[in-house]
């Protein structure tokens, strides 16, 4: 496999390179300490929206079969951000990244890429539970079929089953597969979601605010789950909720938002760190400040 | 003025008000040592009375802030620095309702040993560490207060003498084995001295709450003041 071999190569010219002077003077987030490469790997990206950037310099790297958190105000681009991990920004007519972002080594934006491949491999939840208007079975088999799955009826009724398993709702619906996803209560959709991307083997999970149209309970349900995921998967999600990312997340970066001399609000990356840390003991003025409720 | 606007106002200021009780507790800790050794080295029985009344508002202060903390947890959830207080204030709530403690131990062995004969310089030795304890109380209410880790560093080396004096009051009592009443007497007092020992240490367990609140980082401190980080593998 040459994952490995782009790995160690790589990890050798992190540790061998020298440092610029550049790089030196650049506020340094954790990120830049020497880490192993992460599933996913952002190099200096931007995303912008026609003339507007909406997010400048992220360089981030999200580790394999962790959960990593993505907080901080409205507008400060963490969305956007994750929106660009999987190209679903690429929907977006208007939407630009700059910058590169790396699975396993190798830039999803570079030519010749499939995004509809990218965005198999890294799926996606949204933040309202969007179930297709089907049955709670094809929802799972039909998500899998327009991503390529070609097996037989007892191969798909097994793919629905370990999807609905591995989010962990299939004891909730089990008797009922051929009922209509909406008849589902939200935290059930929600999973249905979950399971419905699970469905297509991807290794990572992308989640954009899973539990704000949910219920306490039915949100700690979904952490719980998300805690199940992480054995498997790896997961990156933004929530607004920050004892949410507390308890579930591994490591949380902190974006916010700055004005440049032009007066454009531009998001930026402040602050990545184990989330023990980033939540008792930030580095950044900035983080503290936001996590305490006081801003500039 | 820095323009920041405080969105948390409501939390900000309940957790001052949380904060001020607290150190209540510790202002009225330092008097009650001040007047436990007064008590018991002069056989005041008044003043001893006094101190275990002074240690009931203690103990009823301390229920106050453990249901204010609990609530002010429960609704606010705090992070970053506002945690660390959070966690710093619960542990001095324990710390100083124990300082009563110590102070109703001493004030209860004054009753206790009201009338038995006495030797002044076992008094003078008990004076002593009361002396140096209760400015070790202070010393450690102003570093927190000013957030100053220097001034909190200097609490092990003010500790010393305290434990030089209380390692001493053993030899003290053992030199007056062969009279009875004396030593009944002398190893109450050497409670006495193990009580003030013990506020003294609370005292430097003060000044490292104020590091950790300060710096973010949980550690001990040395002789020195020198922070040595906590090992929590070596913990019970």
């Amino acid at each position: 496999m040459t994952n490995e071999t782009s790995t160690e190569s790589r990890l050798n010219e992190m540790i061998e390179e020298p440092m610029t002077s550049e790089q030196e003077n650049q506020a340094e987030p954790e990120t830049r300490v020497v880490r192993p490469p992460g599933v996913i790997e952002t190099k200096n990206m931007y995303v912008f929206y026609g003339d507007f950037m909406a997010v400048a310099d992220v360089s981030l790297n999200f580790g394999k079969n962790e959960i990593s958190a993505l907080i901080g105000p409205s507008g400060c681009g963490k969305s956007t951000v994750l929106r660009s991990l999987n190209r679903m920004n690429d929907l977006v007519a208007s939407a630009r990244t700059e910058g590169e972002v790396h699975y396993h080594g190798e830039n999803i934006y570079a030519e010749g890429v499939d995004p509809v491949e990218v965005r198999r491999t890294i799926g996606m939840v949204f933040q309202k539970p969007n179930p297709f208007p089907k049955s709670i079975f094809d929802n799972i088999a039909w998500g899998a079929k327009i991503n390529g799955f070609r097996g037989n009826k007892s191969e798909t009724e097994g793919l629905v089953q370990e999807a609905l398993e591995g989010a962990a709702l299939w004891d909730e619906v089990k008797d009922k597969l051929a009922d209509s996803g909406y008849s589902l209560s939200g935290g059930q959709q929600q999973r249905l979601c979950i399971a419905r991307a699970i469905a297509t083997k991807p290794d990572v999970i992308l989640m954009d605010e899973p539990c704000s149209a949910l219920d306490p309970i039915a949100t700690l349900r979904i952490e719980e789950l998300m805690l199940e995921l992480k054995e498997n998967y790896s997961i990156i999600i933004v929530t607004h909720n920050m004892q949410q990312a507390a308890r579930v997340s591994d490591r949380t970066a902190f974006f916010n938002v700055k004005l440049n001399d032009t007066g454009m609000r531009t998001g930026r990356l402040v602050e990545y760190s184990p989330t023990d840390q980033l939540f008792t003991s930030p580095t950044e003025k900035d983080t503290e400040d936001y996590i305490t409720g006081r801003f500039g | 003025m820095t323009g920041i606007r405080d969105t948390n106002i409501h939390f900000h200021q309940e957790l001052e008000e949380l904060e001020r009780k607290v150190l209540s507790m510790v202002d009225r800790a330092e008097q009650m040592v001040e007047m436990a050794v007064q008590a018991v080295t002069s056989d005041d029985m008044d003043l001893a009375q006094r101190v275990v009344e002074l240690d009931d508002g203690i103990d009823a202060t301390y229920s106050e802030v453990h249901q204010d903390w609990t609530s002010l947890m429960a609704r606010h959830q705090p992070l970053g620095s506002d945690l660390r207080r959070m966690a710093v204030l619960i542990q001095l709530n324990v710390t100083f309702e124990r300082m009563g403690d110590q102070c109703v131990n001493i004030a209860k062995i004054a009753q206790f040993n009201e009338g038995l004969p006495r030797v002044e310089r076992i008094c003078e030795q008990i004076r002593e560490m009361g002396d140096l304890v209760r400015p070790m109380i202070r010393t450690a209410i102003e570093a927190y207060v000013r957030g100053d880790v220097d001034e909190a560093r200097l609490l092990p080396a003010m500790d010393q003498p305290v434990d030089r004096l209380n390692a001493n009051m053993y030899k003290e009592t053992v030199a007056v084995r062969d009279n009875p009443q004396l030593l009944e007497w002398a190893t109450k007092m050497l409670m006495v001295s193990r009580a003030l020992e013990r506020v003294g240490d609370q005292a430097v367990d003060f000044g490292e709450q104020t590091a950790y609140l300060t710096t973010g980082e949980r550690a001990e401190f040395d002789e020195y003041g020198m922070a040595r980080p906590i090992d929590d593998s070596q913990l019970d």
